[in-house]
């Protein structure tokens, strides 16, 4: 919508309040975060200073002092390794589903498909209840197994629907033509469609790596100080109130998001697919 | 362009039928006897592993947790070794004062949460949709918060609200001990899911807008109308499916809140924040009664259930067409 309609005073007016309107909303919700990347720079005197400090020399103190404490890079390696696995395993299972629901509808597909959006729907603390005591009595938990496992509750509904709108949208003609010539369907479905696929299971991959990676939930309850992931490292901190040094947990609390943001940038083209569970298309 | 997709299955185009018909050789069809296994069981080996993970992951834990509910299972029984106790623990629950605060906190949480991210998140995409330099900064910018790690933002907030060195009292020249009054604690832990969550609403309805054709507005305008008329009659209306599904969506997942609570009050002070999956967790991971707990995580599921058929009506029904 442009801004048309009314005399050229009124419409500068109206794109000064737009912009002013803009710029309050900015400082709302950009704040909290280049406020802690401050703290994360500021010597502790600076910190706990009796006015905020504004203007300073930057320290990089705590960002070293946490890179080689070992529980965090611990941290950093455990949801790495969930993380990845959990959308590997999301990826290779869910994405062969999702073709098959968008061109070979069968019976109960629909039933299937939409228990699928349940499951990413339901509170993940009502399917980790049952989740932890079935997993302690086979002795699975604190294993990085247990985590992936549950993590594919949440990251197979969404391979599943994201994937499924973008097969949607190909043309079949592609796979038409490959048969045609005589391949049959996993041949068509591996030389032809998937390489046309790689886009869509890039931004898959990269928005199930989001929400891997943010879950502290599952985490909390399915790992021990070994295979704990930086979102329980970060809860730790925030334990201990004021006591606590606010160096280290803040240049932890921006490690642990740069990465995440990194991604979803990437993927930024397709965030609202899959924000919305494939619900709308952005 | 934006769609709502996941409607009625598209008619099976050019599978068998469509090659024979122009007279060609009808490939996938006509070989069975070579075809390898692969082939031949193409559909159940495409959807069986998803099949099987699901029941493994979701279906098997579920009717699990119904079993827990009725009984009195502890961690030092094995599986199934809880004795049956029927529906005592629903009763327990339906009795239990903080269980039933919790319903009410959960539901007014809920709506408070998700009114305040549809409006601001309708104004900031009416924003964003305007035809100004500048507005992929600005679009960056505002979707950040819902990209941060929830816990690590919940911890940025608490640090701005400490009541000895944080920078809202600094300001406010208060020393208010925001998340230990159980009024403040409250609106503090909706402002972060606010915080956090309104960029989603913004995005989809951007979509949406997006999405909208020209021509009802330049009608509305040459007709006359106000912008506040055009705004109401024509924008609203046409992008309504895309503000039910975010409605639908953000109240699912603000009814199961729980990183943004846990780490900044822990369903404290006096269990004003006890939001009902801070519940759930604090009886079965912390009190550890699991049979208690898994009753109430399935009253959770059957509410979240209804909330969810809701969805999935409204997906069926076509969306914006």
């Amino acid at each position: 919508m442009a801004i048309v309609t009314g005399s050229r005073r009124t419409r500068r007016l109206r794109t000064a309040l737009a912009y002013l309107a803009l710029a309050a909303l900015v400082a709302f919700f950009l704040f909290p975060l280049l406020w802690i990347l401050g703290l994360s720079l500021k010597t502790r005197a600076q910190t706990f200073a009796d006015t905020p400090v504004w203007l300073w020399w930057p320290t990089f103190e705590h960002y070293a002092d946490v890179l080689f404490r070992k529980d965090f890079l611990k941290a950093f390696l455990n949801t790495l390794i969930v993380s990845f696995s959990a959308v590997l395993l999301s990826l290779c299972v869910g994405v062969p589903a999702a073709y098959a629901f968008a061109r070979f509808p069968f019976r109960g597909g629909n039933a299937l498909f939409f228990s699928l959006l349940v499951m990413r729907m339901l509170p993940p603390v009502a399917v980790l209840v049952p989740m932890y005591v079935i997993l302690s009595d086979i002795g699975l938990t604190t294993t990085h197994l247990s985590v992936v496992l549950a993590y594919t509750t949440f990251s197979l509904p969404l391979v599943v629907w994201v994937m499924r709108g973008f097969f949607d949208d190909l043309p079949v003609e592609v796979e038409e033509c490959a048969w045609i010539d005589g391949a049959t369907r996993r041949q068509a479905f591996q030389r032809v469609v998937l390489p046309l696929a790689k886009p869509g299971m890039v931004a898959s991959a990269i928005l199930c790596l989001q929400l891997a990676w943010n879950d502290f939930l599952f985490a909390a309850v399915l790992t021990n100080n070994d295979t704990q992931t930086l979102p329980v490292l970060m809860a730790g901190f925030t334990g201990g109130d004021s006591g606590v040094d606010w160096g280290p947990m803040t240049a932890s609390g921006v490690l642990v998001i740069l990465p995440v943001i990194v991604f979803s940038f990437m993927a930024q083209k397709h965030l609202v697919a899959g924000l919305s569970s494939g619900a709308v298309k952005g | 362009m934006s769609e709502i997709s996941g409607a009625a299955p598209r008619p099976l185009v050019g599978l068998s039928e469509a090659p024979a018909a122009r007279g060609l050789p009808a490939a996938p069809v006509g070989r069975g006897l070579q075809r390898a296994p692969l082939d031949r069981f193409f559909l159940p080996l495409a959807v069986g592993p998803t099949f099987l993970v699901m029941v493994a992951v979701f279906g098997l834990p579920l009717l699990f947790s119904l079993w827990l509910a009725l009984t009195g299972w502890s961690p030092q029984q094995g599986l199934f070794g809880g004795e049956f106790v029927g529906l005592a623990n629903f009763e327990d629950l339906l009795s239990d004062r903080v269980f039933m605060a919790s319903l009410g906190v959960t539901f007014g949480f809920t709506a408070a949460a998700v009114l305040a991210q549809m409006l601001l998140g309708l104004g900031i995409a009416m924003l964003l949709n305007l035809d100004l330099p500048g507005m992929r900064g600005f679009r960056t910018a505002l979707v950040l918060p819902m990209m941060v790690t929830p816990i690590v933002g919940a911890l940025c907030w608490k640090l701005l609200l400490d009541p000895n060195h944080g920078v809202v009292n600094h300001w406010l020249g208060t020393r208010i001990v925001w998340l230990g009054v159980p009024e403040t604690a409250l609106v503090a832990v909706w402002l972060v899911n606010v915080w956090h969550s309104t960029p989603y609403v913004a995005l989809i309805l951007l979509a949406g807008l997006r999405s909208l054709p020209h021509e009802p507005h330049e009608a509305a305008e040459i007709d006359g109308a106000s912008r506040w008329q055009v705004f109401r009659h024509v924008t609203l209306p046409l992008l309504q499916p895309f503000l039910l599904v975010a409605l639908l969506l953000r109240t699912i997942f603000e009814f199961r809140a729980f990183d943004n609570v846990y780490a900044m009050t822990g369903g404290g002070p006096a269990n004003a924040t006890m939001l009902l999956s801070m519940f759930t967790y604090l009886t079965s991971f912390v009190r550890f009664d699991f049979g208690l707990g898994a009753a109430a995580a399935w009253l959770m599921l059957l509410m979240s259930m209804a909330m969810c058929l809701v969805f999935i009506a409204v997906l069926r029904r076509g969306g914006p067409r």
